[in-house]
């Protein structure tokens, strides 16, 4: 029965780790879009097989602070991304803080990224979601995300 | 030349994946500002090729810039110069820092620049031009025992519309070695990357790693005599390519409009990013950053 639990507690231990290293995020309240930044549409929202593309972009100009899976890093207090208070914004509101960034968290702009390459991201960060939501990690996602294959997104 | 192109060639095979944004500019600056607790080491080369009375010369420069925070860039400039048929020469070193007055993006996004710089007249990088521009003809020996002690601003407005950058750079230099008056300078840019969505795989002949542009720089006088009379000016391409997540290179031949100037300047430019750089720093002393 300790074996149980034991084993419970480090596959939770494990789970977390994965999904949420930086769980305790909490969001700066005055860094917020504008209204008819948060209302903008996605142009890229018809062709989800872009994400892959985002991908390639997160991991090299985001990665560094948020994790090469999203989840945030806890010493530096950066963005836990795939937690619903992040994943619950528009993606208006996302594209607007990757362009901006927040100079006083020390989130620089990134408004050098080519605009639809910023919508590209915006469309990967959605697929965090969809991983954070789909229950334990199984042992492919996990190798997906910590041995940096191509996740399992439609490619054009 | 050959080993030169020993070097180029090593540089790309060594590089794993591709796609750094650096703009491709030698001369304007934009409002991007480099990432906090990154260093970027650059080494470039300014060539000139000469007219009648000049001679030939290479200009290299080791650039180290580092974002202290995401509004704040300071950068570390050692130079020097090689002039053929004549001699080589260390001619100095700047330090600059660059301040992004709005925090957030605008239709237009003006950047503060404040650079200190201690060289002497033989230097050929001209990473900008003020005044008339540098003495392209006088010997190394005549040109190296002038120093300069020059406190130099910028203004810097910066736009992105669509995918592309339009910059406009304003100067104004003191010498405070010499009775010059306050010397004018002015450069201007327009880049865009080739493509504007990110491929799937990593690549180093994408389109998306390429951007290119056009700049024009030059001086305006002083106030002892303001105008583009007697002044230097200089338009040219300019291409990036971003070999992998941390490096870039970069080409400009520029032409000389005026009589004051090289006919070409030929500009190389190799960046090296360190991601983190603050951070591995901290970690060698044992502190946190």
């Amino acid at each position: 029965m300790s074996k149980i639990r034991a084993g419970s507690v480090l596959a939770a231990f494990l789970a977390a780790s994965c999904f949420a290293q930086n769980p305790n995020y909490q969001p700066d309240p005055e860094w917020r879009a504008p209204t008819q930044a948060q209302a903008r549409e996605n142009p890229l929202a018809a062709r989800p097989e872009l994400a892959a593309g985002g991908r390639k972009l997160f991991v090299r100009n985001c990665a560094e602070c948020h994790g090469r899976d999203g989840a945030g890093l806890e010493k530096i207090h950066s963005a836990d991304l795939q937690l619903p208070v992040v994943q619950q914004e528009s993606d208006g509101a996302l594209f607007w803080k990757i362009t901006n960034g927040n100079a006083r968290r020390g989130m620089p702009s990134f408004s050098k990224i080519p605009e639809l390459q910023r919508w590209q991201i915006v469309l990967y960060l959605r697929t965090l979601k969809n991983q954070a939501g789909s229950g334990p990690a199984t042992k492919s996602h996990q190798q997906q995300l910590f041995s940096l294959q191509p996740l399992s997104l439609p490619v054009s | 030349m050959k080993s030169i192109l020993i070097v180029f060639l090593s540089l790309v095979l060594l590089q794993l994946s591709a796609g750094a944004q650096e703009s491709p500019f030698f001369i304007t600056y934009t409002h991007h500002m480099e990432e906090p607790g990154n260093l970027d080491v650059e080494v470039s080369t300014t060539h000139g090729i000469p007219r009648s009375g000049q001679n030939a010369y290479i200009a290299p420069y080791v650039e180290l810039e580092y974002g202290v925070t995401a509004r704040w860039t300071s950068e570390l400039y050692l130079e020097g110069q090689s002039t053929l048929g004549d001699s080589s020469v260390f001619t100095g070193w700047r330090w600059e820092n660059r301040y992004k007055v709005l925090g957030r993006e605008h239709w237009i996004n003006p950047v503060l620049y404040l650079e200190y710089e201690n060289l002497n007249e033989a230097s050929r990088i001209q990473k900008e031009i003020e005044g008339g521009g540098p003495d392209l003809v006088s010997p190394n020996a005549l040109l190296t025992p002038t120093h300069d002690h020059e406190l130099e601003g910028k203004l810097i407005l910066s736009s992105d519309y669509r995918d592309w950058n339009i910059s406009e750079n304003f100067t104004l230099a003191k010498n405070f070695s010499q009775s010059e008056g306050v010397e004018f300078g002015y450069a201007f840019g327009v880049s865009r990357p080739l493509a504007t969505l990110a491929s799937a795989h990593d690549c180093r002949l994408c389109r998306e790693n390429f951007a290119l542009g056009a700049e024009l720089y030059g001086g305006l006088g002083s106030t002892l005599e303001f105008g583009v009379h007697n002044t230097a000016h200089y338009f040219g391409p300019v291409i990036s390519w971003a070999l992998s997540d941390n490096s870039t290179l970069r080409l400009s031949p520029g032409f000389g409009l005026t009589h004051e100037t090289n006919p070409v300047l030929l500009r190389f430019g190799y960046t090296y990013e360190v991601q983190g750089f603050a951070e591995r720093v901290a970690k060698l002393f044992g502190r946190r950053p």
